[in-house]
């Protein structure tokens, strides 16, 4: 019963997470750029989704759709302040690293100022009936979370995979210089990257906030968690991610079970040390086609 | 044009076919075209075009007295001697003048307490005493990031790590506080050694993001943990060097100078890490060239990490002496923030320098400790400031002087280049490539020359030219015949005898033994003084279009 609990509990993170760390896999390896900006992001559609909560409508959909959007626009503003001014500069990596640091420093210091300290809740977007299994229950948020998050993952994914945008991210993913040279524009790409792994993001907001709270740090832990699940599944890789998540989740589950819940971390940042030194560039990574910088 | 006339001085002797005047090009001295050639077009700067250097006096006698560093043969200053060309006096002129700027800092370092406004003693000088401490972090974090090139932002959790242990030793077993730096050196090692393992495998940025994640785990790992604290926020209680019993202004003056000690101890081994064989070493392996590097035989890689080793021991005793100073250690030294703003120290001053650390510093600590009232508003100006400097300038504050240098002489060879007339004469770039430098001044001249020359023609001179191509002439044509004549073989234009007194035609030479001339135009002409008209004719074309 517990650990099922427990499981279930992990499969929901997992989910959650890994939309996260395929926004970041997928900025990375189109744009060159490592947004570590997450965080505000995240801080930022949750508030967005808390706004529209309380001024327009309380109804499910259009919270997670203003979650989204609002996620978007935050992406919007990374792309507009860190990337187009310097992606053809020298040392662009990382100064583009220390412009999204400087950015998520800007937008939570702002997030706070505006809004103050205390953490906000959204309203319970899926309702509040439960399936009982035998075993286990399952509650509305849980079963939502998960479905919402692998519906959102497919529908990105399929775009990706089906439509004139998503070969040129395709392509810029692969190679962008030589996607620059075809004709794809390569500002205008990272504008519609950056659009669509902060609605990932947005998403992952509003979902994770059926268990916490909305808070101007609230984006750092999740953000972490991306970033760590996208680098043991090999920045670049969607399929690296999907299974690192899946390891990581199962990895919290156990441990939480074995030996409790403050090991989680250890445990986690352990099993990444040892995947990366087996394999520097995580699970789905392969050492020569990865971005050269 | 025409109401110049000019006289032929042989009509009096009644040559044949000779007319007493005739219109030609008025005078026009050659001198204009030198005078406006030589004129400088040029838009000057009062300011700012030339490197100054104040130049001290010498003495013949003391040429070779230098100040040094005993017992090392490093100099103070870096001098450089040199005779004035133009009077033949002794000058000095000092190179590198930063030795001077840190003179002047340290010693308003030592000064400050002593001008510090009394209400606000305490908020600056614990300000002065945080900066101290911070900016040995940034020192010992510039030695990781600049000069071993890994970037990680794991400083803060292996400083943080290092004051929680000695914290709790010292709180468990009445450890004095001089023994908590040392022990906070074995600590930091370990920490070092322990995230170094991964460094050797993960390039830049992998790296970047797993410290990242470290520095989390660390954040999580002690906030939550019963032994540390997990309820009061931090850990206090340590022994501390700062004598209880004296006033509040003497404990204050005491750590301010503690810490600025610490400051310079932090410099010193900045200087001897990255100023010695291991930053040499790692200078000659910047990113990408590593390869080149390796193949020359350099070990970048065990540089990198005795360089990670060291500054990691390095920032255990900074740690300890954190503790030792604020007697215990908060939480807040891992959060996000903390990194962030470390960071922030970093990129502002330019990374890679020494100078560039301490000046981030100050500046970060000002505005977070020092203006402390303005809330939240202070960190979105640090943040202002950080993406600002990230997105305009290539090296910090102290890469401006280089990166306006660079920006300047970018215009300048613009200016240059849309100023060049291009009229035969060198370009400076193939100017300074041609090692017969008289050719220089040959195509110069000749671009004058044939400036000059192009006003010289008209109407007149050509029809003066139809009439008699040979014989007397004006000025103006007799100084274009003679220019036309005196050309080099090459391409020159000749006359050509299809049939002797019937047909003649325009070839030009090959200006080689033995290479038949080409054949210029079809046109056959029936006499040779129009042949020599057609020559003169193709002539005036080249010069125009030349």
């Amino acid at each position: 019963m517990d650990a099922l609990f427990i499981i279930s509990n992990a499969i929901v993170l997992a989910s959650i997470y890994g939309t996260l760390a395929i926004g970041i896999s997928i900025t990375w390896s189109s744009l060159g750029l490592v947004n570590l900006a997450y965080g505000f992001v995240f801080a930022f559609a949750g508030y967005g989704a808390w706004l529209v909560a309380q001024h327009i409508s309380q109804w499910g959909p259009v919270v997670l759709g203003a979650g989204i959007a609002s996620g978007s626009l935050a992406g919007i503003i990374i792309c507009a302040l860190a990337f187009i001014p310097i992606h053809d500069k020298p040392n662009f990596t990382i100064r583009g690293l220390i412009a999204t640091l400087a950015i998520n420093l800007l937008g939570t210091q702002s997030l706070l100022w505006w809004f103050g300290p205390r953490s906000k809740s959204l309203p319970e977007i899926f309702g509040t009936w439960k399936i009982t299994l035998p075993g286990m229950v399952l509650t509305a948020d849980k079963v939502g979370n998960v479905a919402t998050s692998v519906l959102m993952l497919f529908f990105v994914l399929r775009w990706m995979q089906a439509s004139r945008r998503g070969l040129e991210i395709r392509a810029m993913m692969m190679n962008p210089h030589a996607a620059s040279i075809v004709g794809i524009g390569v500002r205008r790409t990272a504008f519609y990257v950056m659009a669509i792994t902060g609605g990932l993001a947005g998403l992952a907001a509003v979902l994770l906030s059926q268990t916490y709270y909305i808070g101007p740090y609230g984006g750092l832990t999740p953000m972490i968690k991306g970033v760590s699940i996208a680098l043991c599944g090999g920045l670049g890789s969607v399929r690296g991610a999907v299974i690192a998540a899946i390891l990581l989740g199962l990895n919290e589950a156990l441990t939480s079970a074995f030996f409790g819940g403050q090991y989680v971390l250890i445990t986690q940042f352990l099993f990444i040390i040892a995947i990366l030194l087996v394999r520097p560039r995580g699970i789905a990574g392969i050492l020569d086609r990865a971005r050269e910088a | 044009m025409s109401e110049a006339n000019w006289r032929n001085p042989i009509f009096l002797w009644g040559a044949k076919g000779v007319v007493e005047s005739l219109p030609t090009t008025p005078f026009r001295s050659h001198q204009e075209i030198w005078r406006s050639t030589r004129k400088s077009k040029t838009k000057l700067f009062s300011v700012g075009r030339l490197r100054y250097y104040y130049k001290w006096r010498g003495h013949g006698a003391i040429t070779w007295r230098r100040l040094r560093y005993w017992p090392t043969r490093r100099r103070v200053l870096r001098v450089r001697g040199e005779y004035n060309p133009k009077n033949l006096r002794r000058e000095k002129t000092i190179v590198d003048k930063r030795p001077i700027w840190w003179a002047f800092g340290f010693i308003a370092l030592a000064l400050g307490p002593l001008f510090t406004p009394i209400d606000l003693q305490n908020t600056l000088l614990t300000a002065g005493a945080t900066f101290g401490i911070y900016a040995a972090i940034s020192l010992c974090w510039m030695l990781i990031i600049g000069t071993a090139g890994i970037i990680s932002l794991a400083t803060y959790a292996a400083v943080g790590t290092a004051a929680f242990c000695t914290a709790i030793l010292s709180i468990k077993f009445a450890l004095p506080w001089w023994l908590l730096p040392p022990i906070g050196t074995v600590v930091g090692l370990l920490f070092g050694a322990l995230i170094a393992l991964p460094a050797t495998r993960l390039d830049g940025f992998y790296y970047a993001l797993l410290t990242l994640g470290l520095n989390e785990l660390c954040r999580v790992y002690f906030s939550t943990s019963k032994i540390f604290g997990s309820a009061t926020g931090g850990l206090y209680g340590a022994d501390t060097y700062i004598p209880q019993n004296s006033s509040q202004f003497g404990q204050l003056l005491v750590g301010y100078y503690a810490c600025s000690a610490l400051m310079l101890l932090a410099l010193l081994f900045y200087r001897l890490v990255d100023g010695r064989r291991l930053g040499r070493i790692l200078r000659m392996a910047p990113e990408k060239r590593e390869a080149f590097a390796e193949a020359t035989g350099v070990n970048f890689r065990q540089a990198r990490l005795v360089v990670f080793l060291i500054s990691s021991a390095a920032l255990g005793f900074i740690g300890g002496f954190y503790t030792s100073n604020f007697r215990g250690v908060a939480f807040s030294i891992f959060n996000f923030d903390t990194v962030l703003l470390g960071v922030g120290m970093l990129v502002i001053g330019g990374i890679g320098r020494a100078e560039g650390a301490v000046v981030g510093t100050l500046i970060v600590v000002f505005l977070d400790r020092v203006l402390i009232t303005l809330g939240p508003i202070r960190l979105i100006i640090i943040g202002l400031i950080m993406l600002s400097v990230v997105l305009y300038l290539r090296d910090g504050l102290f890469g401006i002087k280089a990166q306006f240098r660079n920006w300047r002489d970018k215009k300048k060879s613009e200016r240059r280049s849309t100023r060049a007339e291009k009229g035969g004469e060198m370009l400076p770039e193939e100017a300074t490539e041609t090692h017969d430098k008289d050719i220089v001044y040959m195509r110069r001249f000749d671009k004058m020359q044939r400036d000059y020359l192009k006003t010289l023609v008209s109407s007149e001179v050509i029809e003066e030219h139809r009439r008699s191509p040979q014989g007397q002439h004006s000025e103006a044509l007799q100084r274009l015949l003679i220019y036309f004549r005196t050309r080099p073989q090459v391409d020159k234009y000749a006359i050509a005898i299809v049939e002797l007194f019937k047909a003649y035609r325009i070839v030009a030479l090959s200006g080689q033994r033995g290479v038949p001339p080409r054949v210029v135009e079809d046109r056959i002409y029936p006499t040779q003084k129009e042949a020599f008209h057609g020559v003169f004719l193709r002539r005036v074309q080249d010069l125009l279009e030349s």
